[in-house]
């Protein structure tokens, strides 16, 4: 399964960064645990995953990312 | 953003049979907490409101609580501190946040000749129940007044109690003891610590954390690693330093306990000598200057209370006495690193 930044998260045009990886690949994750915080223009968003599984990171932090990006896998 | 974590409305969070948090968040949700139970409660400092704290200490509560409990206030520490202390002393219990320790130049006076000493001036009658949080460290080349972590400063001036957090965990038990404390409480937190991203993210300081509402003790530190050969005392960011150290200690046949001292004032003597005692080896790793420090008090503590334990003479890696320099080739030179640490443990055991 996918974790992907939801659309309309925020206005589609502004990038945002991930600032905060709360989890590790490799780490069990439980379905509506936030696994990292964004920041777009000074204002956090969680990330919450919609499943369960095993974490595996795609997008690292710092890295800039957008509504409807996938940024890791739920194994 | 949600820090409401622990009501109905808020289900995807409170779902989650585990739940990890950074230090800035479990810091406002302690808050949170014990605003809801205490309505003399109120916040105030420089963008605490709308924009939730420039290190995201109080993300929400604005929304929550509103502009009557939730303040910003004007660029001026003398002011808004002066305040928060004369608030303290008729009956609310202000929490306000310094940005930077840094700034405390302008406000001290506020800080340690009236909220430190007034419970005393007024024979008990008057306490000062205020916390002050404020951000500390450098490590990400910001300059001399925007990088110090000045524990010592604080902790040399009696009347106030000292605490700074090196997980989230502590975070939010130290922040609600230091709410329901009748004393005042400098509640420092490392900028690498936030989970900020871009001041660097310690994956060790973000950890699992209770939804529901508890204290950890103000003056007790914690053993977080035990071992035989070697004490290694760290506190806040050096917690980690310290941590990494050990298990590079480890590799090389040494044994390093690690003491998170999580409060600095009233120091935890007690464990602090129980384990100078087992190891007989002492190194505090401290990101304060050098001199006149936390490092030299617990060095100090070594020789008074465990003199005839000791197998060699204890040693600090800390900041020399010199200004944070802003150049990151210089910053990194003279902060505390667990290269260092490893490089004096091994120095001390093969004396």
């Amino acid at each position: 399964m996918d974790v992907k930044i939801p659309e309309g998260l925020w206005a589609d045009d502004n990038e945002g960064i991930i600032s905060t990886w709360l989890y590790a690949d490799g780490d069990q994750i439980a379905e509506g645990a936030v696994v990292a915080e964004l920041m777009v223009e000074k204002v956090t968003h969680d990330l919450v995953a919609e499943g369960s599984g095993i974490l595996k990171i795609c997008v690292s932090e710092e890295s800039p990312v957008k509504p409807g990006m996938i940024v890791a896998k739920l194994k | 953003m949600t820090i409401d974590t622990d009501t109905s409305e808020n289900s995807l969070v409170s779902a989650a049979p585990t739940r990890r948090l950074t230090i800035a968040k479990a810091m406002t949700e302690a808050i949170a907490q014990e605003m809801r139970a205490d309505s003399s409660i109120i916040v105030l400092g420089e963008d605490v409101g709308k924009l939730g704290g420039v290190f995201a200490t109080t993300q929400g509560l604005f929304a929550e609580f509103g502009p009557d409990r939730v303040c910003d206030t004007p660029i001026s520490e003398s002011a808004f501190i002066g305040a928060a202390v004369g608030m303290a002393t008729s009956g609310m219990r202000p929490i306000v946040e310094m940005m930077f320790v840094d700034f405390f130049g302008v406000c001290m006076n506020s800080i340690y000749n009236v909220a430190a000493k007034n419970c005393y001036f007024s024979g008990g009658s008057q306490p000062v129940p205020m916390v002050l949080m404020t951000s500390v460290g450098g490590g990400y080349s910001d300059g001399g007044e925007h990088s110090q972590v000045l524990y010592g400063t604080f902790a040399h001036l009696p009347g106030m109690k000292v605490v700074i957090p090196s997980n989230a965990y502590d975070a939010k038990g130290l922040m609600s003891a230091a709410i329901n404390d009748a004393n005042p409480v400098i509640f420092m937190f490392h900028k690498a610590l936030q989970g900020m991203g871009w001041l660097g993210t310690v994956r060790g300081s973000i950890t699992d954390v209770p939804i529901e509402r508890y204290e950890v003790p103000i003056g007790q530190a914690a053993m977080i690693r035990e071992g035989a050969d070697i004490t290694l005392v760290g506190l806040g960011i050096t917690v980690h330093h310290a941590l990494e150290a050990a298990s590079e200690l480890q590799e090389k046949g040494i044994s390093a306990e690690v003491i998170d001292l999580r409060t600095v004032v009233p120091l935890d003597r007690d464990r602090l000598v129980q384990s100078i005692r087992k190891t007989g080896r002492l190194i505090v790793v401290d990101d304060d200057y050098q001199s006149f420090g936390v490092a030299s008090e617990i060095m100090a503590l070594a020789s008074e209370l465990a003199f005839k334990h000791l197998r060699s003479a204890p040693a600090r890696v800390a900041h020399p006495d010199v200004p944070i320099p802003f150049s990151p080739v210089l910053e990194r030179h003279l902060l505390p690193s667990s290269a260092k640490i490893v490089a004096a443990a091994e120095k001390m055991i093969r004396n």
